[in-house]
């Protein structure tokens, strides 16, 4: 691969890196990122994805865009009200870097078809709101041995972490979904935009560093921080022998659909 | 009469032709860099604020009219400038201009005769001579008018703005040499000889780094000969001088490198030449007297404060019954407004009558005797300073790190806590007479700390870890035709201390001044010890952790840090720092090798030997170590790793880095050939900070492969160039050479540095024309 006269311009500041340089720009450029959730999270991944040059997205939601939705999920703007996300969001990233590839799919991720969306990518980012999913995407990428970034908010809160094949896994923490009602979601709870958009770049920044093979991962760690305070920590974990999925003798050992909790404030 | 110079005829169209580049910087065609390249030799400099830029305007012998003072006040003012700023070479500045104004300031400043021309650059700068030229009564003529007339010729010819480096004119009117005719690139000081007018010439001075008395060249031409000679010392620094390296780049360098005999000859034949054209010789206006007669009504003043006013700040000219009279300038700032209140008291007096001097002040003059106590009362309404003793206005600063880029100390704010010291101390100012103070930032010398009577030049020391402003002290210049010298070092001082150590020492001239003619004599006779015996009472600074004071400059409230300077042009600045470690290093050495020293102070002196070496050419690299890790790893790698200090001692440095001083015990002389090998180093360093060692390298590299790419990134800016040159690389198998061309300035200055710094090397890099040549050869 070549860089054009343009792309060593439009990419000067990553070429400037001695970590990225030409090499890394390359690797991006034909990377292949999966976002799950064209939303809060997803929003900010996808357009800093897009104007780093990765070379194919993906992009998983079967939802529409909505005016409460625009408070956070900056890749959507008012007149897309109404409009499917998928197809939002990829009108943006063509225009903020043509040359990244798109595809979309407007279906809602299930164990019935992730494991083929999933195939194609180098790496997946999980930025749905619900447990089942997250649970779905980790089970998932397990078995499919691909890596993912796991990101949650609520309210002023966030948390993240990657997974690499052969290294803790969600579930090594997790276990499994708390029970219905137990946490609420973003729905009942509320976010400030700005936290998804802090959490949605931590994201990007992973699979990034991913693809360039660059700086330590949040792998074996869990990222934590509250915005209110705006304090970071972090939480050093291992791989559980006795997980579920990854663990020595699992009992999940094909994908399962989560029950998703019962939301109190149903969508308008 | 002396009006001021002319404008040449192809200003206006080179101004139109600076504001069509400064059309296509902002539409983003042309670099910033390429824009400083022209912008620079019209006298407009970029301040230390982004986007904010200096505007210094060119005035012969430092002669400005009454209705140019008043025009430049008012275009000042119509764009929001607050003050004007007299220079230390006799020319007037704006600051904080924007960069849409400075054309429109610039036409102005036609409109009323005045260029910006060679206001900075590698040009013919602003011709300077003594300010009381035509009115010292020592004076053997006036050299007004071939100031004049020289400035006119010389800016109407288009070499004059691409030399080697600048290139600064004087005069003086005697052998008193008050225009620093022995301190400049040109010298001219008047002389007779046998009835008739001319010059004694001097060339190859000047203050700067390293600065240098000038040499004699010609022990006299004729007055018709100044052009000839002027242009044929202009066409041997265009032809010869060095253009590869600024630091050794002015016209004393030339000297230095060709010796006195090979340089005469040349000039010799550059002067032969320029006589065989024929020239005309300057026109030099009639010296007749230009004073208007004053028929203001004489008023008779007897108090007690114009009699004080009048011994302080009156002195009578050549001229019968007439008097200059100083005023003072507060380190050169003058806000606009007061500007135009003195042009307005000037105007009556005709368009003759403003100099400005060389410590910055203006210095008015043929006003008559009879309205000495009119001007004075006028005065005292307009600028209140004319009631203060005369030594506040001389108190000479140059801008200092508040603005300047290659600032280290904030001198003028130093300048000004002295002044603050000198008002509370009670001291009878007045029997100081004529003395210089003058303050420079570092170590270059726009402030003139080589040419003052007590110096000071500011520098960066070491306390413990942290770094404090300081200022080396010189004192006892002499500067007279013939016996020119310049301020010897005498100590240095932190800069919290300065404003005492001044007191303390002005106190005690003062104490004994009725016993001496002047400043100079009592510094040959008991001066130069009394100052060397206090300097050690103010040297004594706190630990950072007991009196943080120290370790802040005056008027600041931000830590002293050397982070701010522009790399590239600080290599002067950082000559302290090296010499420090290497004093550290050779003190080390003698306590090691003095006898009955015990085990645990021996481990302790071959701890600090490693620590000394290793850091003391850290800085070379462009490393300001800030902790021992920092300073070990730096070693290792940019020294070590890179084979300039041999890999055998790297066991030694790995030691020290984790401070196992039992096996730097156990390796005493390993660690005794480690301080060697740095001074060995040290002595092979050439003044770009560059090591024979890797000079050889790149020779011997050369010879035997060419680079097989060649690529051009002349015209493109930074950092895009240094992106290029990595697209590049990264084309390339380990081991291959590549060769890029890039333009002089911000390229060649920071694209090789940032290549070193991703782990490839450079193997040569030298100056073709207008450009560089770089060979670099890809990491392994």
């Amino acid at each position: 691969m070549s860089l054009s006269e343009e792309q060593i311009d439009r990419y000067s500041r990553h070429i400037i890196l001695s970590d990225v340089g030409v090499e890394g720009q390359e690797k991006i450029l034909s990377g292949k990122v999966l976002i799950i959730g064209a939303g809060g999270l997803g929003a900010p991944a996808a357009l800093y994805l897009a104007a780093a040059g990765v070379g194919t997205i993906g992009l998983v939601d079967d939802g529409l865009v909505e005016l409460s939705n625009l408070q956070r999920q900056v890749i959507h703007f008012t007149p897309d009200v109404g409009k499917p996300k998928v197809l939002s969001a990829k009108e943006k990233i063509a225009e903020i870097n043509p040359e990244v590839k798109v595809t979309t799919y407007q279906e809602r991720a299930y164990s019935g078809n992730i494991a083929k969306i999933i195939q194609d990518y180098d790496f997946i980012i999980d930025g749905t709101d619900n447990f089942p999913a997250k649970f779905l995407i980790n089970d998932a990428c397990v078995l499919g041995a691909k890596p993912f970034s796991h990101g949650g908010i609520l309210r002023f809160e966030g948390q993240a972490m990657t997974y690499l094949p052969k290294e803790a896994c969600y579930r090594c923490i997790f276990g499994a979904p708390p029970p219905k009602n137990a946490v609420p979601t973003c729905s009942q709870a509320g976010i400030l935009g700005a936290v998804a958009g802090m959490l949605g770049t931590i994201q990007a920044a992973e699979a990034l560093r991913f693809l360039i093979a660059k700086g330590e991962l949040l792998v074996n760690r869990l990222l934590i921080f509250d915005a209110l305070r705006m304090s970071f920590r972090q939480v050093t974990f291992k791989r559980n022998p006795h997980c579920p999925i990854c663990g020595e003798n699992p009992s999940i050992k094909q994908l399962i659909d989560e029950e998703l909790p019962a939301c109190d404030l149903k969508k308008k | 009469m002396i009006k001021g110079y002319d404008l040449p005829a192809q200003l206006e169209s080179e101004i139109s032709g600076l504001e069509e580049l400064l059309n296509k910087y902002k539409r983003g065609e042309i670099s910033a860099t390429e824009l400083k390249a022209h912008r620079v030799p019209f006298g407009v400099y970029e301040q230390r604020q982004a986007d904010t830029y200096m505007v210094r305007i060119r005035c012969a012998g430092g002669f400005i009219s009454p209705e140019q003072l008043e025009g430049v006040s008012t275009i000042a003012q119509e764009f929001g400038i607050g003050d004007l700023h007299l220079t230390s070479r006799q020319e007037l500045q704006l600051h904080y201009v924007k960069l849409d104004h400075i054309i429109a300031i610039m036409r102005r400043l036609l409109g009323i005769g005045l260029s910006t021309r060679g206001g900075g650059g590698n040009t013919v700068r602003n011709i300077g001579a003594q300010a009381d030229a035509g009115i010292d009564p020592q004076e053997v003529f006036d050299v007004s008018p071939y100031v004049e007339a020289l400035t006119t010729r010389l800016i109407a010819e288009s070499d004059s703005w691409n030399l080697p480096r600048k290139f600064k004119i004087a005069f003086s009117g005697s052998i008193e040499d008050k225009g620093y005719a022995t301190l400049s690139d040109v010298g001219f000081i008047a002389k007779i000889k046998d009835n008739k007018k001319g010059f004694k010439v001097y060339a190859a001075g000047g203050l700067g780094a390293k600065p240098a008395v000038a040499k004699l060249l010609l022990d006299f031409i004729e007055a018709d000969e100044v052009y000839a000679v002027a242009k044929a010392l202009k066409t041997l620094f265009f032809k010869y001088g060095n253009r590869k390296n600024k630091h050794a780049a002015r016209l004393r360098f030339l000297w230095l490198n060709l010796g006195e005999q090979e340089f005469k000859k040349r000039f010799d034949e550059e002067y032969a030449l320029v006589k065989a054209q024929k020239l005309v010789p300057l026109a030099i206006s009639s010296e007749a007297e230009s004073v208007i007669d004053q028929s203001v009504a004489g008023q008779s003043l007897q108090t007690p404060d114009f009699l004080l006013w009048r011994t302080r700040y009156a002195h009578p000219q050549k001229q019968k019954g007439l008097f200059s009279i100083l005023i003072p300038v507060e380190l050169g700032f003058i806000s606009c407004a007061n500007a135009l209140k003195l042009t307005r008291f000037l105007k009556i007096f005709g368009s003759d009558v403003l100099r400005m001097t060389k410590d910055q002040n203006f210095l008015v003059r043929n006003i008559h005797e009879k309205s000495l106590a009119e001007a004075y009362n006028l005065l005292k309404e307009a600028l209140p300073e004319v009631s203060q003793p005369a030594l506040y206005g001389k108190i000479l600063s140059c801008a200092g790190a508040s603005t300047c880029q290659l600032g280290i100390c904030y001198s003028r704010q130093a300048a000004r806590a002295a002044m603050n010291e000198l008002k509370k101390s009670g001291l009878d100012l007045d029997k100081i007479g004529e003395i210089k103070i003058n303050i420079s930032g570092c170590p270059n010398s726009c402030g003139q700390h080589p040419a003052a009577d007590l110096g000071f030049s500011g520098k960066a020391l070491r306390g413990g870890e942290a770094l404090y402003p300081a200022y080396n002290i010189f004192a006892g210049a002499v500067i007279r035709d013939g016996e020119t010298k310049l301020a010897e070092l005498i100590g240095e001082v932190p800069a919290k201390a300065l404003p005492l150590l001044v007191k303390d020492f002005l106190a005690r001239y003062i104490g004994q001044s009725g016993k001496f003619v002047d400043f100079q004599q009592y510094f040959l006779s008991e001066g130069r010890s009394v100052l060397k015996e206090i300097i050690p009472r103010y040297a004594q600074v706190p630990k950072f952790e007991e009196d943080k004071n120290y370790y802040f400059d005056w008027g600041e409230t931000k830590l002293f840090s050397l982070a701010e300077r522009k790399a590239g042009e600080c290599s002067a600045g950082f000559f302290d720092l090296l010499e420090m470690d290497l004093r550290n290093i050779s003190k080390t050495q003698a306590a090691l090798s003095a006898e009955g020293n015990d085990q645990i102070r021996k481990e302790k002196l071959l701890g600090e030997l490693v620590f000394f070496a290793s850091r003391v050419l850290l800085i070379t690299r462009g490393l300001d170590a800030k902790s021992e890790e920092e300073v070990y790893a730096g070693f290792l790698k940019h020294f070590i790793e890179s084979g300039l200090i041999n890999q055998s001692f790297q066991n030694i440095v790995a030691a020290a880095r984790v401070k196992d001083i039992k096996a730097i015990a156990a390796r005493e002389s390993e660690a005794l050939d480690l301080g060697k090998a740095v001074l060995a180093l040290y002595e092979t360093m050439d003044n770009t900070f560059n090591f024979k060692t890797e000079v050889a390298r790149q020779g011997s590299v050369q010879k035997t492969d060419a680079p097989a790419v060649v690529k051009d990134f002349r015209g493109v800016a930074c950092p895009l160039n240094f992106v290029k040159t990595k697209v590049e690389l990264a084309k390339l198998k380990p081991g291959d050479l590549l060769e890029i061309w890039l333009d002089d300035g911000a390229p060649i200055e920071n694209v090789p540095g940032s290549v070193q710094a991703e782990g490839h090397k450079i193997l040569a890099q030298k100056k073709t024309g207008d450009y560089w040549s770089v060979i670099i050869e890809k990491k392994g």
